[in-house]
C-alpha cells in the first residue's frame, strides 16, 4: 500500500513537472532557444541526449525512478553548473528536520500538561481561558505569531539570538547556538500545533474520566496526579497520535512561511524556489522525500497505536 | 474502641442541582454498620443505593452534588471532608462491571502492585509476591502469568476476581461492593458472591453489598436495607426480613424477582409503574402511586418508620398486620389503590 502510495506520488509529480515550460533553457540559458545555430543546435542536442529529454516521457520517468532507487538523485538543472540534487538536499535537510524535530517536540511537551489541566477542570473558568487561548494560537497566521515572538522575545527581551540577519544560521556556529537559534521558528510552528493537540486530548480525556476504571483509579487511593497521568492519559492519545503523523509529516516539507521570516533555507524554501525555476530533478526528488517522511511516520504511528492499546494487536 | 461502630449514617442527605431544581438522590437516611459485618442494600435503579455509598465515600466528583447529615466513620466525621486518605487504604469498592472498570490499557499485575506499593509501601519484588497470594486467595489459576495480561485477555468472572484481590490488597476495614454480580454470567455470580462473603468473614471486613436483587442478598448478608426514592423503606436483620416482610415496597420487590428456591413456572411479579422523580416527589410516602396497599393517607402523609428490635419499616399499612391485610383488601375490593393503581381483584396466591 505505502510502496504504491509512493510510485503514485512520483508518477504524478514527473507528469506535472514535464507539462511545465521545456527544462533546456534551465540548462543552457537563452541559447536553448537559438536552433537557427548550428553551433547552439549542436549544444542543444547534445544536452537533450546527456539528460535523455529526447527519449519519450515512460521511458524519462522509468530512468529516473530506476537512478532515484538506487540513491542517485540525479543533477540541479540550472544555468550556473548543474551540481547534483544531492548536494542540495544534505544541505537543506537537515535544517528542515531538525527545526521540524523540534517543534514536534515543543507541542507534544506544551499539549500534554495543558490538555490535562484543561481535562480534568472541564468547563471551569481555567478551562474556557486555555480554550480561548489555544483558539487564539490556532487562529493567528503564522507570519503573526512569528513577528510577534520575534519582537518579545528576540528584540525586547533579547533573551534568543535575533537571527533577522544571519545569512546561514548553521554556519560556524555551535551545536548551542544552533538550538537557541531555531527556539523561535520551532515556537512558531509548536503553539498553533500545541493547542490543536489540547483540544484534541482534552475531548478524549474528558470521556476517558468518565470511564468506570478512572472511578475504580481514584477508590483505589492513587493520587489526582496519578489517575490523569498514570490512568486517564494514554488512552486518550489516539486522536493526537493520529494528527502527529500527519502534521509531522507535513512539516518535513518545511514551513515556508517560518522558513522565509526566519530566514532558514529549508526544505520549504528550497521547493518553491525549485518550481518557480522549473527545476524539476529539484522538485522530484524533494517531493519524494517528502512523501516518503509521510508514509514512513504515519507506519511508525499505526505501531504507536498498539503501544498505546494492548486490544488493538491482534 | 473495637466494640463502636465502623459506620454511622445519620440523616445523610446527598443532592444534586439540576435545571429543574435538587434532585435529592439521598433523602435521609440512617443506619450503622459494625466491624466484621454485612449489610445489603437493596432498591431498583434510581434509588439511591450507589449514591448513597458513593456520597459517603466522597467518590462523587460532580461540583453539582451536595451533602449533609453526619456519617462517623470510625468516630471521625466524613461528610463534607476530603476522604481521599481512606479510599482503597480503609475502604475500598468493587464496581458491578468488570468489563469497563479495570484499566483496559495497564497489565493486571500493574494495577494490582498500585495499591501495595502505595498504600503499604511495598518495594516491587514484594508487591509482586502479595498480588500472586492476593490472586490464588481469589481463586485465579495460574496467578503469576496473569500479572502480565491485559484485562482483556480474562473473562468477566476472572476480571470480577482481580478487581476483588485490587480491593482486598490494603486490607481494608470496609468493603464497598457495588451490585459486584450484577454484569456476570449466572454460572458465575454465586461463586463470586460466596467468595465475597468468605473474604469477608476471613478478614473480619464490614461490607454493604449493594444489589437490586433481593435474593443476592439472602444469606450472605447480616443485615438487609431497602431503599426507594432516596429513602429506607425497611431495614431488618436478614432472617427477620425473609421471615416476616413488613413494607409492601419489599414483598413485591421479592414477587418481581425469580429464586432458584421457586418451584417451576412461578409467576413474577413485576412492579407497575416506575421509580419516582426525585426533584419533585409525590407527597406522602414515596412508593404509594405503586403500592397495592396505598390508601388516601398515603398519598398525603409521609409514614414515620417504626423501630422494633431489629426491625425497621416506614409504612402506615405494614404488610402481615391487620391494618395492611384491610387495606389491601379494601383496595381489592375497590379494584384500584387510593392514588388510582388499578389492581386484580382476587390474585392468585403470590405470596
Amino acid at each position: 500500500m505505502m510502496i504504491a502510495l509512493l510510485v503514485a506520488v512520483s508518477m504524478l509529480t514527473f507528469g506535472a513537472m514535464s507539462l511545465l515550460g521545456d527544462p533546456l533553457f534551465n540548462i543552457l540559458g537563452p541559447v536553448a532557444g537559438d536552433t537557427e545555430n548550428p553551433e547552439n543546435l549542436a549544444k542543444i542536442n547534445a544536452a537533450k541526449e546527456q539528460y535523455y529529454l529526447d527519449k519519450p516521457l515512460p521511458e524519462r520517468y522509468v530512468r529516473w525512478a530506476g537512478d532515484f532507487l538506487t540513491g542517485d538523485f540525479g543533477v540541479q538543472f540550472s544555468t550556473d553548473g548543474q551540481p547534483p540534487v544531492a548536494n542540495l538536499i544534505k544541505e537543506r535537510l537537515p535544517r528542515t528536520l531538525r527545526l521540524m524535530v523540534m517543534a514536534q517536540i515543543l507541542a507534544v511537551a506544551i499539549a500534554i500538561p495543558w490538555g490535562v489541566l484543561a481535562a480534568s477542570r472541564a468547563n471551569k473558568p481555567s478551562d474556557r481561558i486555555s480554550t480561548f487561548t489555544a483558539f487564539l494560537f490556532v487562529s493567528l497566521p503564522n507570519f503573526a505569531l512569528a513577528v510577534i515572538l520575534f519582537y518579545v522575545f528576540a528584540l525586547k527581551l533579547d533573551w534568543l539570538p535575533d537571527t533577522y540577519n544571519a545569512t546561514d544560521p548553521f554556519f560556524g556556529f555551535t551545536h548551542k547556538h544552533r538550538f537557541t537559534q531555531l527556539l523561535l521558528p520551532a515556537f512558531t510552528l509548536a503553539l498553533p500545533t500545541a493547542s490543536v493537540y489540547q483540544r484534541l486530548l482534552r475531548t478524549d480525556l474528558i470521556t476517558t474520566l468518565q470511564e468506570d476504571f478512572i472511578l475504580m483509579a481514584r477508590a483505589k487511593g492513587e493520587s489526582r496526579r496519578k489517575v490523569l497521568y498514570g490512568h486517564a492519559l494514554r488512552p486518550s492519545l489516539f486522536s493526537v497520535v493520529t494528527i502527529f503523523g500527519i502534521n509531522a509529516g507535513a512539516l518535513i516539507g518545511g514551513a515556508l512561511v517560518v522558513e522565509i521570516y526566519f530566514r532558514i533555507p529549508g526544505v520549504g524554501t528550497a521547493i518553491v524556489e525549485a518550481v518557480l525555476r522549473e527545476d524539476f530533478p529539484v522538485v522530484l526528488a524533494l517531493v519524494m522525500i517528502i512523501a516518503t517522511g509521510f508514509v514512513v511516520l504515519n507506519f511508525l504511528v499505526d505501531i504507536l497505536y498498539t503501544f498505546i492499546d494492548p486490544r488493538v494487536r491482534r | 474502641m473495637s466494640e463502636s461502630p465502623l459506620l454511622v449514617v445519620e440523616d445523610y442527605h446527598v443532592g444534586f442541582r439540576t435545571e429543574t431544581g435538587l434532585a435529592k438522590a439521598v433523602d435521609g437516611v440512617s443506619f450503622t454498620l459494625n466491624r466484621g459485618q454485612t449489610l445489603g442494600i437493596v432498591g431498583e435503579s434510581g434509588s439511591g443505593k450507589s449514591v448513597l455509598n458513593r456520597g459517603f465515600m466522597g467518590l462523587v466528583s460532580s461540583s453539582r452534588m451536595i451533602e449533609s447529615g453526619s456519617v462517623l466513620f470510625d468516630g471521625q466525621q466524613i461528610v463534607n471532608q476530603d476522604r481521599q486518605d481512606l479510599w482503597g487504604k480503609r475502604i475500598a469498592m468493587i464496581f458491578q462491571d468488570p468489563m469497563t472498570s479495570l484499566n483496559p490499557v495497564m497489565k493486571v499485575g500493574k494495577q494490582i502492585f498500585e495499591p501495595l506499593r502505595r498504600h503499604l509501601n511495598m518495594d516491587k519484588g514484594q508487591a509482586r509476591e502479595r498480588a500472586i497470594e492476593l490472586l490464588t486467595s481469589v481463586g485465579i489459576p495460574s496467578p503469576a502469568q496473569r500479572l502480565s495480561q491485559y484485562p482483556h485477555e480474562l473473562s468477566g468472572g476472572m476480571r470480577q476476581r482481580v478487581m476483588i484481590a485490587i480491593a482486598l490488597a490494603a486490607e481494608p476495614e470496609m468493603l464497598v461492593a457495588d451490585e459486584p454480580t450484577t454484569a456476570l454470567d449466572v454460572t458465575v455470580q454465586k461463586y463470586i458472591l460466596d467468595l465475597l462473603r468468605e473474604l469477608q468473614q476471613e478478614h473480619g471486613m464490614a461490607m454493604t453489598l449493594i444489589t437490586h436483587d433481593l435474593g443476592v442478598a439472602r444469606g450472605r448478608t447480616d443485615e438487609v436495607m431497602v431503599m426507594y426514592g432516596g429513602r429506607k423503606l425497611e431495614h431488618a436483620a436478614t432472617e427477620t426480613l425473609f421471615a416476616d416482610m413488613h413494607h409492601p415496597y419489599t414483598e413485591a420487590l421479592l414477587a418481581s424477582t425469580p429464586s432458584l428456591a421457586h418451584p417451576k413456572h412461578t409467576r413474577l411479579f413485576p412492579i407497575p409503574g416506575s421509580p419516582p422523580d426525585i426533584v419533585d416527589p409525590p407527597p406522602g410516602c414515596r412508593f404509594s402511586p405503586r403500592c397495592m396497599y396505598a390508601q388516601d393517607r398515603c398519598t398525603t402523609d409521609n409514614p414515620e418508620t417504626t423501630s422494633l428490635t431489629d426491625h425497621e419499616y416506614a409504612c402506615f399499612y405494614p404488610v402481615g398486620s391487620d391494618a395492611g391485610a384491610e387495606a389491601l383488601k379494601h383496595n381489592q375490593d375497590a379494584g384500584q389503590t387510593a392514588t388510582g393503581l388499578k389492581i386484580g381483584r382476587a390474585k392468585e396466591g403470590a405470596h
